[in-house]
């Protein structure tokens, strides 16, 4: 039981760190990224790429946050020259393009066979437990230093430069700040963040094939924000242990009740309550679970 | 059925009980039924599960293993690598169970063998994927592949298209590992047997048109058309080649060249599709309990319709002889039991009640299975016999068997 | 060759154009991205299906299409998007696409995840000028030229068509020239919804109906609407052609992988160099 509330512990926690990158972005700044889960992508499979070279995990790791945030550089450069909507679906677009080209280049990425045996995290310290934990320590205390980061960001003048982003560019471009250079470094720190969480996933599955990388992840995470709290730290982690226990609770929901829900139609189900949940929260409770209720 | 739908009881009535207090009287070997419900795989997946399922109550039916009864513990992978994974270690982990029976697709065996090679316990899976066969996915040769793989049935294909007499054949592969797998295994065979390969195209799934890659491969003008592709897309190639008036032929696998895909088309444009599957063992003994169970199972459809399925049943009833063979419950002694139960030589046992009595009477047995005669060779595969059908005006008829 | 992917191009553009026309309509007066219009697509096909299996007429099953899809869109607006008019693009949006999954769903549940199909008669192709063409791209194309000419007949000469013009140029002015804005969404919302249908329809008669057909097509109807110019009926018909004709046409040369992805890089390069598309007004950008 123990190892099995590990490994949810570990995907949750990835998905902690994908929020957070989206609260950076979106709570934030106000950047509508609809394209996270290609900054994921790029992160797993450079770690993983990298790793089987036989390049140190750490190395790895840094690598995997560094290109995921050199790619957004690009997408940063075209935000600023677009709307929000806009800017929506071009990200989108930018992940299903990732996943076609790794689903392409196979000299590259091996294609849709995936790449399988890519080294575990702490492999060093034995298989199983010891291992898990080990992982599970090092990627809360990510994201218990990248939610302490980020605390301090929204009090920076940084913090309220972007704010000022997401409420009033224009007031904040008659101040003489410019919003382009802070679009793009946030952008490229929230890919950075979805670039390490991807190789923590990269070195926990121990397997990446493109159909892991479907838009499909991106609006969990958006779904985990929603729930959560736009623009809040705690939100990002309350939502994104909210999703888990959505997403892993109805399995156990199956083994009390197997004859209410066939598994068939189980997926449907799954699929409508996020459905439901980013509708009914965008209408009603905007402001999350642990949102600022004095605020918008 | 009968254990979920006492516990489904149990939970209505209020006793609140977690699922595992209420069967912890007698101890039990538990196995995990992990199979592709939702997503890709979920044509199969429903009666793969509840082929385990029915052939675990067969084996209990003829008094369990080494005495104790099999306990299965289903669950869905969505046909999903990071859902299997976390389906798998939920079944490791809370069910605890000794085995895990029947991942589909090759992306998710792939993803869940370390999982299995790290808690010391069997996965029995029906993927086409080659780097199953070896470390360092099956580093530690607990890995069983039911199905042949992507290579041996590209063999098949080729084999049938050289007694078919033809000439030029051209390739066309969804872009998946399977389908990639299956025409590069006929290219590679193609050209051993001396031939020239004709014009390949790899083609993207969910496309509302394929006619530019129908084109470019009619426009070599092959005198057939092998497929490594599914059943949504190779309706609408069929479709779209029919509409084109371009005579060729097609060699499909049987999972795509199925009656849901004459029913899909019509006679006119399946007429002369050759369909190459894995035969289920159709005459054996345990094809015919199988399909029994199958129709039982599945409302009355034939147990030919899901070959899967059969894997599945056979996965049950060889881990089950393999246990009583050892006479342990311990992974290694039942791993090293697999193929004394499964290969020849020894008395041919159809069913796990025989081949129990068999094993009680000091006989060395040799299951022959309901998917195929189950002879494991060094890396845990089977190689079964290939069946090509022919449709003919509606009719998927089996003209002849293949064997590689 | 060249002439038979050229066909192929149109019928596959006409879809194109539809969908485009659906979200362009919604984008330019509602002024979001409605990620539900693939959903609502799909909608329509699978009402279509059952009306042909009852009927065994397209005719029918086009008229059950339109109208099932123009219901679920309208019923997405009274629920979901009236009640969120005044609230920021991104909001709009993340509800869009949780109608898109909900309506994904309820399919899913309703009709399962096996793929079905039209049961059409398919023959050989006809000679026309010595090109080879299938009669079910005749069909097809006659079909949606029928629609959009429907679709233009309601945008361009009835009052209703000319108030929602009014709004899509100019929500404030149309507001004091006294036009009801209620009436008039109601009225883009059917339209939409109906041109999504018939959308979904042609997808489902050319390929096969399953839950997930309508969504697939998303980014490329999103393309059209963007290259055609946002709001503008007759660039998103126009850009769905020439989507449509190049992904045909081109692949052979850039490849049959990246079909896809050609999409969304015209879709970068106009909002780069041409943000108001082919035959956009001039957008507000910031």
């Amino acid at each position: 039981m123990e190892a099995y509330l590990v490994a949810i512990a570990i995907i949750a926690a990835i998905y902690v760190l994908l929020t957070l990158g989206l609260t950076l972005q979106y709570g934030l700044t106000g950047l509508v990224n609809f394209g996270h889960v290609g900054f994921f992508a790029i992160g797993a499979y450079a770690s993983a790429l990298l790793s089987l070279q036989g390049v140190p995990l750490v190395a790895c790791f840094a690598a995997a946050a560094a290109i995921a945030a050199l790619a957004a550089y690009p997408i940063g450069l075209v935000a600023l020259r677009l709307r929000d909507d806009y800017f929506a679906v071009v990200t989108l677009g930018f992940s299903e393009t990732v996943r076609l080209v790794i689903t392409s280049e196979r000299w590259l990425t091996n294609g849709v066979q995936g790449i399988p045996g890519i080294p575990r995290s702490f492999a060093g310290m034995g298989v199983g437990m010891p291992g898990a934990l080990a992982t599970l320590g090092a990627i809360a205390l990510v994201c218990m230093a990248v939610a302490l980061m980020l605390r301090r960001v929204v009090r920076s003048p940084f913090g309220r430069a972007i704010e000022a982003i997401r409420d009033n560019e224009d007031a904040l471009r008659a101040l003489g700040k410019d919003p382009a250079r802070f679009k793009i470094q946030v952008l490229a720190l929230g890919s950075a963040l979805a670039g390490l969480a991807g190789a923590f996933y990269a070195h926990y599955i121990t397997y990446l094939s493109p159909d892991q990388f479907i838009p499909l992840v991106t609006f969990y995470v958006w779904m985990a924000m929603i729930m959560g709290g736009v623009g809040r730290v705690s939100g990002a982690v309350v939502g994104a242990l909210l999703l888990m226990l959505f997403l892993e609770g109805t399995r156990f929901l199956r083994d009390l009740a197997p004859d209410l829900i066939s598994a068939v139609d189980m997926a449907s189900v799954r699929l409508g309550a996020v459905g439901l949940a980013l509708v009914v929260f965008t209408l009603f409770r905007p402001q999350g679970l642990m949102g600022d209720y004095t605020r918008r | 059925m009968t254990i979920t739908r006492r516990l489904a009881l149990g939970a209505a009535a209020g006793t609140l009980a977690l699922p595992n207090v209420v069967r912890a009287q007698a101890e039990t070997f538990r196995i995990g039924a992990l199979n592709p419900i939702t997503g890709a795989g979920s044509p199969y997946g429903t009666g793969m599960q509840r082929m385990i399922q029915a052939a675990v109550e067969a084996i209990n039916a003829a008094g369990g293993v080494n005495g104790r009864r099999i306990e299965v513990f289903a669950e869905d992978t969505q046909t999903s690598p990071q859902a299997a994974v976390l389906a798998a270690k939920k079944l490791i982990e809370v069910n605890r169970v000794r085995a895990i029976l029947g991942t589909w697709s090759s992306g998710v065996s792939l993803a869940v063998i370390p999982l299995t090679n790290e808690a010391d316990i069997i996965l029995m899976h029906t993927s086409g994927a080659p780097a199953l066969s070896t470390p360092p996915a099956n580093a530690r040769n607990l890995g069983y592949r039911f199905q042949a793989t992507n290579d041996r049935f590209g063999r098949a294909f080729a084999e049938i298209a050289v007694r078919e007499g033809f000439r030029r054949p051209a390739t066309m592969a969804f872009n998946n590992a399977s389908g990639i797998g299956n025409t590069d295994g006929f290219r590679r065979a193609w050209a051993a047997k001396g031939n020239q390969n004709g014009e390949h195209v790899i083609y993207e799934p969910n496309q509302p048109s394929y006619r530019a890659e129908l084109l470019r491969v009619l426009a070599t003008r092959p005198d057939v058309i092998v497929m490594g592709s599914f059943l949504p897309d190779t309706t609408i190639i069929l479709r779209e080649w029919f509409q084109t008036g371009t005579p060729v032929k097609w060699i499909i696998p049987g999972w795509a060249a199925n009656p849901q895909l004459v029913q899909a088309l019509g006679p006119a444009v399946t007429q002369g599709i050759i369909a190459v599957e894995s035969v289920s063992n159709e005459g054996a003994q345990a094809f015919a309990a199988y399909d029994a169970a199958h129709r039982r199972a599945m409302n009355n459809q034939p147990g030919a319709a899901n070959a899967y399925a059969a894997m599945t049943w056979d996965m049950a009833t060889t881990l089950a002889l393999a246990i009583e063979q050892a006479k342990s419950f311990e992974t290694a002694a039942i791993n090293a039991a697999i193929r004394q139960v499964a290969n020849p030589p020894g008395d041919q046992v159809a069913s796990f009640a025989e081949g129990k009595a068999a094993i009680a009477a000091g006989r060395k047995v040799n299951f022959e299975g309901a998917s195929s005669v189950l002879d494991f060779d060094q890396h845990g595969d089977v190689t079964p016999d290939f069946g090509a059908f022919f449709i003919e005006q509606g009719q998927i008829n089996r003209r002849y068997i293949v064997k590689i | 060759m060249f002439g038979a992917l050229l066909v192929a191009g149109i019928v596959h553009g006409l879809i194109i154009g539809l969908a485009a026309l659906a979200v362009t309509l919604v984008f330019g007066i509602a002024r979001f991205p409605n990620a539900a219009a693939g959903d609502t697509m799909t909608a329509g096909a699978y009402a279509g299906l059952a009306a042909h299996k009852a009927s065994g007429s397209l005719l029918v099953a086009g008229g059950a299409a339109m109208v099932a899809s123009a219901i679920v869109s309208l019923l997405g607006y009274l629920l979901v998007f009236r009640l969120l008019a005044r609230r920021p693009v991104a909001s709009l949006l993340v509800a869009a696409i949780g109608i898109a999954f909900l309506l994904r769903a309820a399919l899913g549940l309703a009709f399962g995840h096996q793929q079905q199909v039209f049961q059409v008669p398919l023959a050989w192709p006809v000679e026309v000028m010595g090109l080879r063409i299938p009669p079910m791209d005749l069909t097809l194309a006659g079909v949606a030229a029928c629609a959009l000419a429907a679709a233009f007949g309601v945008l361009y000469l009835t009052s209703i068509g000319r108030q929602m013009r009014a709004v899509a140029d100019d929500p404030d002015l149309a507001r004091v020239s006294g036009i009801r804005p209620l009436r008039v969404m109601v009225a883009l919302w059917l339209l939409a919804g109906a041109a999504a249908g018939i959308a979904g329809l042609m997808l489902g008669v050319k390929t096969i109906v399953s839950p997930e057909m309508g969504w697939e097509g998303l980014l490329t109807a999103f393309a059209a609407a963007i290259l055609g110019g946002i709001g503008s009926p007759a660039g998103a018909v126009l850009a769905g052609l020439l989507l449509g004709i190049a992904q045909e046409v081109s692949t052979p040369y850039v490849g049959f992988t990246y079909k896809i992805a050609l999409a969304f890089v015209v879709m970068l390069a106009v909002l780069l160099v041409r943000p108001r598309g082919l035959l956009g007004r001039v957008e507000g950008l910031r």
